[in-house]
């Protein structure tokens, strides 16, 4: 069993509306311009939507034909939920050389546990520049970060949605409860109508809150009232777990016979992925890193290896550079044993799983991995993109034309 | 501030589909299709049956308004077309319902 890495002082790496900010880092000519995200569920609604948009009238989940009505130069753009995915799994991948202990939330929100760093970068504020500085690598936009620094995850997540975008906010330690204390209850995780009855009781700030009694919250919303009253009255002050990476995954088959056809091996190295990718241990982390060393009838060896650029758990992304490497230098011999071994690993969300574990999901990724590059290529040939999505404009309208219309597909 | 609607139509701006197409349409002494397409054309097809008419007036308050009469016909060979008329312009269209 390995041992669960876990740090009190945490720092807390907020990205609001992260799927905005992915588009923006892959289509820069967006910045400065209203823009909007169409919900993944429903495409007919808005989803995420830059500050233009937001200054225009545009709000989230209101329909294209009411934004478009407020805003005419809205440009809408196609959610892809698995770009999203990878580029929060880069940025895990980044904090993890900063700290190792790392607790994803959701995309968009990390935790980084920072027990110990002052010896390494120095105090709160050089801790967070150097973690601004390892996120932000790559072309990062770190504007829209907003970071938090204090003891424990609650007070480290409210300090995050308090700092302004692109900087940081630092409780000092020991002031958890007083910071606390002045904070909306809109911080606390209540359902929303829970938090419209508070609002009703007079109850605005966390402070107010834990001047009741304990057990006259519980009495009101039950557990989650308890645990609200405590989180508030800082009394939870919950560490940042972070979950030492796996040791290699290792898959093998040996031959009854000696195989030298390329066809059958890399066919072998496929199932081999598959088998290896379904380990529990890999649950909740995403392959980087894989090779395939095989021994030979002559009893040499051979090995190839690959290192991801996005790091995956869907078995044709993991095996398609390994299999092109096989083509380009395959063993020199027969081979009796073939080993698929994952040697590194990255961090997913739960969300992330969801697209890491469901196969029907993990097979959309891989449609719409071919669809992207088909547009691509009509793209490179025609000049201009030629996939159009349709979406309902006014489909209430006695005219036609006004019901429905074209919006350019990117896959 | 608003940018103004006129601005160049990027590609990720929303294109209209089902836009009016302009038809030829020869009428009777009523207004009535009798038949649509070029006369020097071969492919001139006349009109079996009118199916339904109905009128529609919108934009009223953006002069001259929005006035359409269409018509949905059954044409020779048993097609259904959906026509209109711009009643400002008294020019023909044909248009998906």
């Amino acid at each position: 069993m390995t041992r669960a890495l876990s740090s009190r002082s945490a720092a807390c790496l907020w990205v609001p509306a992260w799927p905005l900010h992915c588009e923006t880092l892959r289509r820069p000519e967006l910045v400065g311009t209203p823009h909007a995200l169409l919900a993944p569920e429903d495409g007919r609604r808005l989803w995420h939507l830059s500050r233009e948009a937001r200054r225009d009238g545009a709000k989230t989940k209101m329909t294209v034909s009411q934004a478009i009505g407020l805003c005419p130069a809205l440009a809408l753009l196609e959610p892809d939920p698995v770009f999203y995915d990878e580029q929060f799994a880069h940025l895990l991948r980044r904090l993890i050389n900063v700290s190792p202990v790392i607790e994803p939330a959701e995309l968009g929100r990390v935790y980084v546990g920072v027990d110990g760093l002052e010896r390494l970068y120095g105090g709160p504020e050089e801790q967070l520049a150097v973690i601004v500085e390892a996120g932000g690598r790559e072309g990062g936009k770190t504007d829209d970060y907003r970071l938090g620094y204090a003891t424990g995850k609650f007070p480290a997540w409210v300090a995050a949605t308090r700092a302004r975008p692109g900087e940081a906010l630092v409780v000092p330690k020991g002031d958890e409860a007083e910071f606390l204390a002045t904070q909306p209850i809109a911080v606390l995780p209540l359902e929303r109508d829970d938090l419209d009855r508070l609002r009703q009781l007079g109850l605005n700030t966390l402070g107010q809150l834990v001047a009741l009694p304990e057990e006259a919250l519980t009495a009101q919303l039950g557990n989650p009232g308890r645990a609200a009253w405590r989180l508030a009255a800082g009394q939870v002050l919950d560490p940042v777990v972070g979950k030492p990476a796996p040791e290699p995954i290792m898959q093998g088959l040996s031959y009854p016979a000696p195989v030298a056809d390329s066809g059958m091996l890399a066919h072998t190295m496929s199932v081999l992925i598959e088998h290896a990718l379904r380990n529990p241990r890999r649950t909740g982390w995403r392959v980087v890193s894989a090779r395939v060393r095989a021994a030979l009838e002559q009893g040499g060896s051979w090995m190839i290896d690959t290192v991801l650029k996005d790091p995956s758990a869907d078995r044709e992304r993991i095996a398609a550079p390994l299999r092109a490497k096989l083509e380009m230098t395959p063993p020199t011999g027969a081979v009796e044993r073939i080993v698929v071994e994952f040697t590194d690993f990255v961090r997913g969300t739960d969300e992330l799983q969801l697209f890491a574990r469901d196969a029907a999901a993990a097979a959309r990724a891989g449609r719409v991995g071919a669809l992207r590059s088909a547009a691509r290529e009509m793209v490179a040939r025609m000049r201009r993109t030629m996939l159009y999505r349709i979406v309902e404009v006014q489909p209430w309208s006695r005219l036609p034309e006004r019901r429905y219309a074209l919006i350019a597909y990117e896959p | 501030m608003v940018p103004p609607a006129g601005t160049t139509v990027r590609a990720d701006r929303l294109r209209a589909v089902n836009v009016p197409q302009p038809v030829n349409v020869v009428c009777d002494e009523n207004g009535m299709p009798v038949a649509i397409g070029e006369e020097r054309e071969k492919g001139r097809k006349g009109v079996r049956e009118i199916m339904e008419v109905w009128v529609v007036h919108d934009e009223w308050w953006r002069p001259p308004g929005l006035n359409r009469r269409y018509v949905e016909v059954l044409m020779e060979g048993g097609s259904h077309l959906v026509l209109f008329e711009d009643l400002n312009t008294r020019t023909w269209f044909v248009q998906q319902p």
